[in-house]
């Protein structure tokens, strides 16, 4: 045990006046922080209880708790170096807490850590380490906040981050000096004091500013619903999704004033850098206005005064937002509960996309094109027909059954099932998986389209189905759930990856850049498996997006089918991006991303990458001919 | 205002059908079925008219059991009520037929407006919303695109060949068929299928109406179309057959 030369210094005695005094103040401390936070309290008590929360199991619960709030993971890995400051401060408060107890316990002649005993020699020097970092940790952000400036702060200077900042620092300042001054001393009492005024007056500052997620931040990565980007079901006739404040849910309004305003959710939201008027960041503190002026038992509609329609349905539900938020704040079920509060009550009108609801209630696909297309597709194709005896389904979807590209990456996949000689065969008939319309809060035709695709899975006993949108397989994998259960899905990238050792390598060693497809990316981990492939077929070159980073191609959330973008087309920077790489081909896994990115090419004329799915780079090296093995 | 629209259910249009074994009408089972595309447009008609002026819509459809479905959708979209006129002979009768029970279904409601698509997606005969004005004995204008109402006269805009338009100045009560595409549709939601639970739905058979079931134009048989292909080969100069190509799209083909 490694022991620092000096001890922390105390004060000799207490007056009893200076008893008095010290539990005056800490009352009124107390009292301050109270009057505040039993209000955001009472707030979320009173909001609707979460019908579909459960505690258990727990154990995915504990471990998130572990890893983001106690190891500060989320937090570092997101933004390493300010993430490092703030894990070093938040260790600090953790060993602080013994500390801050024993210190007032002092005061009032109660202590329980002797400086010169063992025991509390160790943990004084034990936390005089923490409140170095600490101290470090808090000058680091100070400097960031009010020099460095980053634009995800918000324009305006937070004086009272400046404040707390100041706050902090002297906490921990007033603690290291004691080290360092005689025990019983005079200015040993004037340390302590001062450390005892810092501390009071910083409780109550908490829960009146965006530090309230210091005592809320933990319970909502531990209650948090898990998964990504889950959409709770409806519970009941009268609930329509978030249509007034009666909707808000315990988590919700958790969630709300959980915000810690870090801005990393708008940092990496494509809308909000397209100068389209969503800001996820405002998003939840929209809610969090509308809760504090009307609370939960509002019958105030939510989209209005604080929060605007428009910016709800810009969102690509990318996920970037959810998928770095270090509080636990699950966005996307927020924005895709306002989206179903509007469009199942009627509320939002647009010519775009009234049209899309329109061809998927009475037709088969979202691009509103007639079944007999399909037909002819899978005729000209030569598809097989699905009959059971095969062990894959090949689910064409909208983009593979209607769309000229989506249907070339069909005919190529088709071609390496065939190589590999896989036994596979395709539906007579599919419906849209409902994929649009569920990110666009249409539960009305959301749920005609899983029923009946999921009655027709089972007619024809599908086991195992295989597709090339990513956007099917974690409709079909999660969002059916709701309504039944629905075949084992894997996406062709797995597939491909699986069997690439029986395919053959390409001989041209040219650069390709992988886009990951949101719904591939963040929404089912798959990473390695399509960059395998594209290695497989060339050279991978990585564009400054990547992995958990990808930049959106603009087409998620139903917006592929909506009009035109405000700002610049998410589509057009992403594009420009990937082209930037140098790398002469551009592969996507996601028919969706493709169709967005072909426009995007074809308007930057010639020079443009070529375009591939994943499935088409590894057809091209395939031999013409099938060999006479694989027959 | 006292708003009626008639309603009729028709197979979907991706549904490929069969005619079935008495060759007289389509094999019904398996099929989709949906709301008649202009029925839709006279519905939205109906619920802007409503809308802007207050009033009611009722919905008369006629039919079997299935056309519950519809006439739950059209509830569902904003309609008040409903009345389904059961009857499982429906393919067997013929417009006059049919608007003869649509007709005395009607009268007891005695309507301000009455509203229907200009034809069905199935059969398109196009009489049956006109054959009910007549039975109504009230006024009728066909192929309506607008409808405007001033104090007790309806202001309405048909639509004629090549782009001409033709505004009718009428008395209400009257009849007017809806032609698709006047308006954008609107869609269904989930409040209003849940708001459509509760709302009336009133049955009656072609008995209570005292409508037989006679027709007086019967189908004699109907046949799926030919499929042809021929092709014919422009010779000549580029040029000249360019223009022999155009020549025939324009006239034998009419796609130009």
């Amino acid at each position: 045990m490694i022991l620092l030369p000096a001890t922390l210094a105390e004060p000799q005695s207490f007056s009893l006046w200076e008893k008095l005094l010290l539990a005056g103040l800490v009352i009124a401390s107390v009292a301050l922080f109270w009057r505040r936070f039993g209000v955001v309290l009472d707030v979320i008590l009173r909001s609707k209880k979460d019908a579909d929360f459960r505690l258990f199991p727990i154990g995915k619960r504990v471990r998130d708790f572990l890893w983001e709030v106690m190891l500060q993971a989320k937090v570092i890995r997101q933004r390493p170096l300010p993430g490092l400051a703030h894990a070093l401060v938040f260790w600090g408060f953790c060993a602080f807490a013994l500390v801050t107890l024993n210190h007032v316990a002092v005061g009032l002649g109660i202590g329980f850590l002797d400086p010169l005993g063992l025991m509390g020699r160790f943990y004084f020097d034990l936390a005089a380490l923490f409140a170095l970092g600490c101290a470090v940790g808090i000058l680091g952000l100070f400097v960031r906040r009010f020099f460095v400036r980053p634009r995800w702060l918000g324009e305006k200077i937070s004086y009272e981050s400046g404040f707390i900042a100041l706050l902090i620092f002297l906490l921990m300042v007033t603690y290291l000096a004691a080290f360092f001054v005689a025990d019983a001393s005079p200015t040993a009492s004037f340390l302590w004091w001062a450390h005892t005024l810092a501390l009071l007056v910083f409780l109550p500052i908490i829960p009146y500013t965006k530090h309230l997620h210091l005592v809320l931040s933990p319970a909502t990565v531990f209650l948090s619903r898990g998964g990504f980007s889950h959409i709770p079901p409806l519970s009941g006739d009268e609930d329509f999704g978030l249509v007034t404040g009666k909707d808000l849910t315990r988590l919700v309004s958790l969630q709300a004033y959980s915000c810690v305003e870090c801005g990393r959710c708008t940092e990496h939201c494509p809308a909000a850098n397209t100068g389209k008027l969503l800001n996820p960041k405002e998003i939840i503190l929209g809610l969090r206005r509308y809760l504090n002026e009307f609370g939960p038992a509002s019958d105030e509609p939510l989209l209005g005064k604080h929060l605007a329609q428009e910016a709800v349905f810009e969102c690509t539900s990318c996920g970037a937002c959810e998928f770095q938020c270090p509080v636990g704040i699950e966005h996307l079920p927020i924005l895709i509960g306002l989206r179903r509060g509007a469009v199942n009550t009627g509320t939002w009108e647009d010519d775009h996309g009234g049209k899309l609801f329109l061809a998927l209630e009475r037709g088969s696909n979202a691009l509103g094109m007639s079944a007999i297309e399909r037909d002819k597709f899978i005729q000209k194709q030569e598809l097989p027909i699905f009959d059971g005896t095969q062990e894959y389904c090949l689910w064409l979807g909208c983009m593979g059954g209607y769309d000229p590209k989506g249907r070339e990456i069909i005919a190529d996949f088709a071609r390496v099932m065939d190589y590999l000689g896989a036994s596979y065969g395709v539906l007579r008939k599919e419906k849209c998986t409902g994929d649009p319309v569920r990110r666009l809060g249409n539960d009305l035709v959301f749920q005609q389209l899983a029923e009946a695709n999921l009655e027709a899975l089972a007619q024809n006993k599908v086991k195992k189905i295989v597709s090339i949108c990513p956007h099917c397989v974690r409709t079909i994998q999660e969002d059916w759930k709701e309504y039944g259960t629905p075949p084992e899905i894997e996406h062709h990238s797995e597939f491909l990856a699986r069997h690439l050792s029986q395919l053959p390598t390409a001989i041209d060693q040219e650069k390709i850049a992988y886009h990951d497809p949101c719904y591939l990316g963040r929404y089912r981990d798959i990473y390695d498996q399509p960059r395998e492939v594209a290695d497989h077929a060339g050279e991978l070159v990585e564009a400054p997006h990547a992995r958990e980073r990808s930049l959106c191609c603009g087409a998620g959330g139903g917006l592929a089918f909506l009009g035109e973008e405000q700002g610049q087309r998410v589509s057009h920077v992403r594009a420009r991006e990937l082209a930037g790489t140098g790398a002469t081909t551009v592969s996507t896994a996601c028919p969706f991303c493709n169709s967005m990115f072909r426009d995007a090419f074809a308007s930057d004329g010639a020079g443009a990458p070529q375009l591939l799915d994943i499935a088409q780079l590894t057809a091209r090296s395939l031999p013409e001919s099938k060999p006479e093995s694989a027959v | 205002m006292k708003i009626i629209v008639a309603i009729k259910q028709v197979p979907e249009r991706d549904t490929p059908v069969r005619i079935d074994s008495g060759g007289k009408w389509i094999e019904e089972t398996d099929l989709q079925w949906t709301m008649n595309e202009s029925d839709a447009y006279a519905l939205e008609e109906a619920l802007q008219l409503k809308e802007k002026d207050g009033g009611e819509v009722v919905v008369v459809s006629a039919g079997p059991e299935r056309v519950g479905s519809t006439i739950r959708e059209a509830l569902a979209k904003g309609a008040d009520r409903a009345i389904h006129i059961e009857c499982n002979d429906f393919a067997q009768r013929d417009a006059l037929s049919v608007a003869r029970l649509l007709a005395e279904a009607i009268k007891p409601e005695s309507p301000d407006l009455v509203l229907t698509g200009l034809q069905s997606d199935d059969l398109g005969y196009g009489q049956t919303g006109v054959i009910l004005a007549e039975l109504l004995e009230l006024p009728h204008v066909s192929l309506i695109l607008h409808v405007e109402k001033t104090g007790t006269l309806l202001h309405v805009k048909r639509e004629l060949e090549e782009g001409w338009f033709q505004n009718i100045e009428l008395p209400l009560p009257a009849v007017l068929t809806i032609q698709s595409g006047g308006n954008k549709l609107r869609y269904a939601t989930l409040m209003g299928i849940k708001r459509a639970k509760t709302k009336e739905v009133r049955r009656v058979t072609p008995a209570d109406l005292g409508v037989p079931a006679s027709a007086v134009a019967i189908l004699e048989h109907i046949a799926q179309p030919q499929k042809q292909k021929s092709t014919q080969i422009l010779p000549g100069p580029a040029k000249d057959a360019a223009a022999a190509l155009v020549e025939k799209l324009k006239f034998e083909v009419r796609v130009l």
